[in-house]
């Protein structure tokens, strides 16, 4: 058979399309699970056991099954009694999915602080949410770049996941022009190497933030 | 927080400190006059470090009573929020010196002085900016502002540390084993440093493993084992005519030769 990636090329808007929500649902989703994972690893380390040990329970929930198996859990799952926009339903599990593991890494990254910090922060007047705040937490964040930037790049390919529950992203458009043109080796290689491309930009983001890192713990 | 010039700055009445079942301050009392420099020496274990770390309240105290400026430090009086307020109020008048620096390495050497200032005193960017300068000037390391701490020496962090403790305009400062961590060759570049604050009349509680440096530097000496105060007394009869016996032995073994091990508080 023969390549013809013309079909590709009238495509493209769709396509294209299909990249911005998937870089649009990364982003949202990055934020949310970075930030929600400072804050559920702070909860879990600094409040007592009835707070606390409720967010472990959840983040071993979301640790241990499958992203799909959630996915369709709140869709259909909850679908039977609230219909959730799907879009809201991508962003949210996703977004829970990776804060799990990334509370994992800031929990680890937060307790490898030296407790040194933490009184030399309070020796000058600071109280604890503020040391928590200045201190504490950018030393915990920049120990955990590298990790981070690890679990954003999965991420990033596992929102094409969300094309099983209907979200218009990258997969979900090349499926609709593949089921038009009849091309898909032409489209799969396509998206592939747009998937490539995001987590080649990516590395080199983390890498960059690493080195900046390194001086700084 | 003014008090009349007669108040001492530091008091100590009957200070008691148990580790479980552990007392390692068996009632202390201490007075410490605005200006003046105390050294508290005394054998790993002694309590010093503890003592030292009572008085701003890092570790808290079971009984007794501290005062800064004639102001009452702890009070079991006040829980939770109430005593939180309380004794960061405190403790902006008080600078700690650490064995290990405690320097923040994810801010540079200048952000490190001025972060307190900027936060806890609404101090605007560009005078937090000139005083960490001055106070950087001040330890001899303007040149450093924009570095971050893990390219400095442990001379320089302890400097760095020294002038972070500075930037709130303490009423006294309290060196816990600041040179201990430091390499021989190190040691005296932060001794120049806490001698200038000396001449400058900070209150100081120097607690110390250099001998010398105790001798020359301090008002009042104390020496401490097995958590209380063995003796005390002006430097001068303190380190050349001990009145007990524990404390010779202490000091046959600290001065004139170096100490075989690196001493831990």
């Amino acid at each position: 058979m023969e390549f013809d990636f013309s079909p590709v090329i009238t495509y493209f808007p769709t396509l294209a399309r299909g990249i911005g929500a998937t870089l649009l649902i990364a982003v949202v989703v990055a934020l949310l699970s970075v930030l929600g994972g400072q804050l559920v690893a702070v909860i879990s380390i600094f409040t007592r056991k009835a707070v606390s040990w409720p967010l472990r329970f959840f983040i071993w929930l979301f640790m241990t099954t499958p992203l799909l198996l959630q996915l369709y859990f709140l869709y259909f799952g909850i679908g039977e009694w609230i219909l959730i926009p799907a879009v809201a339903v991508g962003v949210l599990g996703l977004g829970f999915h990776y804060m799990a593991y990334n509370a994992d890494i800031f929990i680890a990254t937060i307790k490898s602080v030296s407790h040194g910090q933490y009184e030399a922060s309070r020796s000058l007047g600071f109280g604890h949410l503020a040391t928590l705040f200045y201190i504490i937490l950018p030393q915990a964040f920049y120990r955990a770049v590298p990790q981070l930037g690890n679990n954003m790049i999965i991420m990033v390919k596992d929102t094409s996941v969300l094309s099983a529950i209907g979200i218009a992203e990258l997969v979900y458009r090349s499926q609709y022009a593949i089921s038009v043109t009849f091309r898909p080796f032409e489209f799969y290689i396509t998206i592939a190497a747009i998937y490539y491309l995001i987590n080649v930009l990516m590395e080199s983001g983390q890498y960059w933030f690493e080195r900046r890192a390194a001086n700084r713990r | 927080m003014t008090a009349a010039t007669d108040t001492p700055m530091v008091e100590l009445k009957g200070v008691k400190k148990r580790f479980g079942a552990l007392e390692v301050l068996k009632g202390i009392d201490l007075k410490v006059d605005r200006g003046k420099i105390i050294s508290i020496i005394g054998p790993s274990g002694s309590g010093k470090s503890t003592l030292l770390r009572s008085i701003n309240n890092l570790e808290e105290i079971d009984e007794g009573r501290i005062l800064l400026d004639g102001v009452q430090v702890n009070r079991p009086d006040l829980k939770g929020l109430a005593f939180e307020r309380h004794i960061n109020h405190i403790r902006q008048n008080m600078g700690m010196v650490f064995q290990h620096f405690n320097l923040f390495p994810h801010l540079s050497t200048l952000e490190n002085v001025t972060l307190a200032p900027r936060k806890l005193k609404g101090m605007d960017a560009g005078s937090a900016r000139e005083l960490g300068m001055e106070l950087l000037e001040r330890v001899g390391l303007a040149d450093k502002a924009s570095v971050y701490p893990s390219a400095l020496s442990g001379g320089q962090k302890q400097r760095v540390a020294i002038a972070r403790a500075l930037a709130m305009r303490p009423k006294v400062m309290l060196f816990d084993e600041a040179t201990s961590a430091l390499d021989p060759e190190l040691v005296e570049e932060v001794n120049q440093v806490m001698k200038r604050l000396a001449e400058e009349h900070m209150t100081m509680l120097i607690v110390t493993h250099e001998m010398a440096f105790a001798r020359d530097v301090s008002d009042w000496a104390m020496f401490m084992d097995g958590g209380v105060v063995v003796e005390e007394n002006t430097p001068a009869h303190l380190f050349t005519h001990p009145d007990h016996e524990r404390t010779r032995h202490f000091l046959r073994k600290h001065l004139g030769n170096q100490p075989q091990t690196q001493p831990h508080g």
